[in-house]
């Protein structure tokens, strides 16, 4: 299969007036189309930098990041989840939704309107389209934080610990809810997570980064049968197997900077 | 989801509610009879002669005052030259230091050029200016006007830049990852989100514009409240000075009670 998301050995330095600092090293790794890939690491490492990079919010220093063959532009279509959902309080779900179509001038695109009110309604939302995202639970709102983003046919979705300001309970479920939309929209997606089970329980593969300068240290394949929710996939006997394994990776990590 | 109002209450929360009702009617109720006790004191004392009702005026001296203004016609010419004084003053200051706010927001090197300037600006006493007003625009409604706008603009502008750069950096990251130009982070990000900061402003400027006016108006004036307060005080009329006062008070209550209202209608749906 063809590299979707390339990104040829990426090196990012920050500048600051005590000095330059290196973020990442020779960031060098490819992700499949429809795949879902998790990018974990100590904390500070540089995880979200590397979805920066991806939805060209920040220039690597050298290095370039391909999609679908092409150099990232303001015009390449990426959906980006954060922690928060960052709804707008002040517009209703509706609005929040489709504030992509207003930005890209798409609001009586008659095509994008409809894929709008199908995504709603397939995913439980409809009803609520006009009420205001402090009437809504968590879990909803994550939900229309995802929603917004598909609506603009991303090319990838770049999820940044979008469940780690949940409860545990709302997360293991947000986390079904969000890994089955990706599925059946067909969404190639990238997780940085500081979760192991998460990254688990979600991805085909997961990138394990080392201490700052990030590199990446190793690619763990997960294999774990059949398409499976991620609740499910946690009951998994291999489930543990590979827990271990990267749980291993990371601490190796911290022996080494101790 | 909010949840409907429930007609079964229990005993015990229907006393809590009758509770508040109860609460909250003490309140009106001590607030009420505080004022009626200090005019019916104030009254009271300037009638038997304990306190000279020359230099205090009285209640009854006050509303015959006002009587007499509102025969002669002149109290709503007063009142209408000072209010558009206010308003114009607290119109222009607030659009002004708003738009100021946006381009400082918008070009961070020009921000951080003019940042002592505005320090000075707002640490100025702005009253020091009136005799530079004067010489500028003239000795008349303008100056008085300009005198409001001053002393209401810089403050805007300070509270309108610092809640336009308090806006969230993910949701501007968000904005950008889909694609959005400066202007469009602006007018659906930055501004909206701004919208509950820009009514405390409004109800500073209230506050603000009437000192700013009234402070115009003793530096010159040929009418208005404020003139009536200079020109009562200089003949020694303390009925006249108390009774515009009291105008002013009455006044300053409406304006704030406009910007409670647009309050409410905004402040509805926040995070």
């Amino acid at each position: 299969m063809e590299d979707y998301l390339q990104l040829k050995h990426i090196s990012l330095s920050y500048h600051t007036k005590e000095g330059e600092v290196l973020a990442l090293s020779d960031i060098d790794f490819s992700v499949q189309k429809n795949e879902f890939v998790s990018i974990v690491g100590p904390s500070g490492c540089g995880k979200t930098t590397i979805l920066s990079l991806i939805a060209g919010l920040l220039k690597p220093t050298s290095g370039e990041v391909l999609l679908d063959g092409e150099k990232i532009t303001k015009d390449t279509s990426i959906g980006y989840m954060f922690q928060r959902d960052n709804l707008f309080p002040w517009r209703t779900i509706y609005k929040n939704v489709t504030i992509g179509l207003e930005i890209k001038k798409k609001k009586k695109d008659k095509e994008s309107l409809e894929r709008v009110d199908e995504l709603l309604k397939k995913y439980g939302l409809y009803d609520f389209k006009n009420s205001y995202p402090n009437q809504m639970s968590g879990g909803m709102r994550q939900r229309a934080a995802l929603i917004r983003t598909l609506c603009l046919k991303p090319k990838i979705l770049l999820l940044d610990e979008p469940f780690s300001a949940l409860d545990y309970q709302t997360k293991l479920s947000v986390c079904d809810d969000v890994h089955s939309i990706i599925t059946k929209e067909n969404q190639t997606a990238i997780l940085v997570t500081h979760d192991i089970s998460e990254a688990i329980s979600m991805s085909n593969r997961i990138i394990v980064l080392s201490k700052r300068p990030a590199t990446v240290k190793c690619i763990q394949t997960i294999e774990l049968g059949d398409i499976q929710t991620p609740l499910k996939r946690r009951e998994s006997p291999k489930f543990s197997k590979y827990f271990d394994l990267i749980w291993k990776e990371l601490s190796n990590e911290k022996e080494e900077t101790s | 989801m909010k949840k409907r109002k429930q007609v079964n209450y229990s005993k015990e929360h229907k006393r809590y509610l009758k509770n508040l009702k109860i609460d909250k009617f003490t309140t009106i109720l001590a607030q009420v009879l505080l004022l009626v006790v200090l005019i019916g004191l104030w009254e009271l004392l300037t009638a038997v002669g304990v306190l000279d009702a020359f230099f205090l005026s009285s209640p009854s001296r006050m509303m015959v005052q006002l009587v007499d203004l509102f025969q002669n016609g002149s109290l709503f010419y007063h009142i209408g030259i000072t209010l558009y004084e206010t308003v114009i003053g607290f119109l222009v200051a607030t659009i002004l230091g708003t738009l100021i706010a946006i381009i400082l927001w918008w070009s961070r090197k020009l921000r951080k050029i003019l940042d002592p300037y505005i320090v000075v600006l707002n640490a100025l006493p702005k009253i020091a200016l009136g005799p530079v007003i004067i010489i500028w625009v003239g000795a008349g409604t303008m100056a008085i006007i300009t005198m409001c706008i001053l002393i209401c603009v810089v403050i805007t502008t300070l509270s309108m830049l610092s809640a336009f750069l308090s806006c969230d950096e993910d949701k501007i990251s968000l904005m950008r990852s889909m694609g959005a130009s400066k202007f469009q982070i602006l007018t659906k990000l930055v501004i909206p989100n701004a919208l509950g900061e820009f009514v405390s402003v409004l109800k500073i400027n209230v506050g603000m514009s009437w000192v700013g006016t009234i402070m115009g108006e003793y530096l010159v004036s040929k009418a208005g409240l404020g003139y009536l307060i200079v020109y009562g005080g200089q003949v020694f009329q303390l009925d006249l000075v108390m009774a515009s006062t009291l105008v002013l008070c009455i006044l300053a209550c409406i304006m704030y009670l406009f910007v409670g209202i647009l309050e409410k209608r905004v402040g509805k749906h926040k995070e």
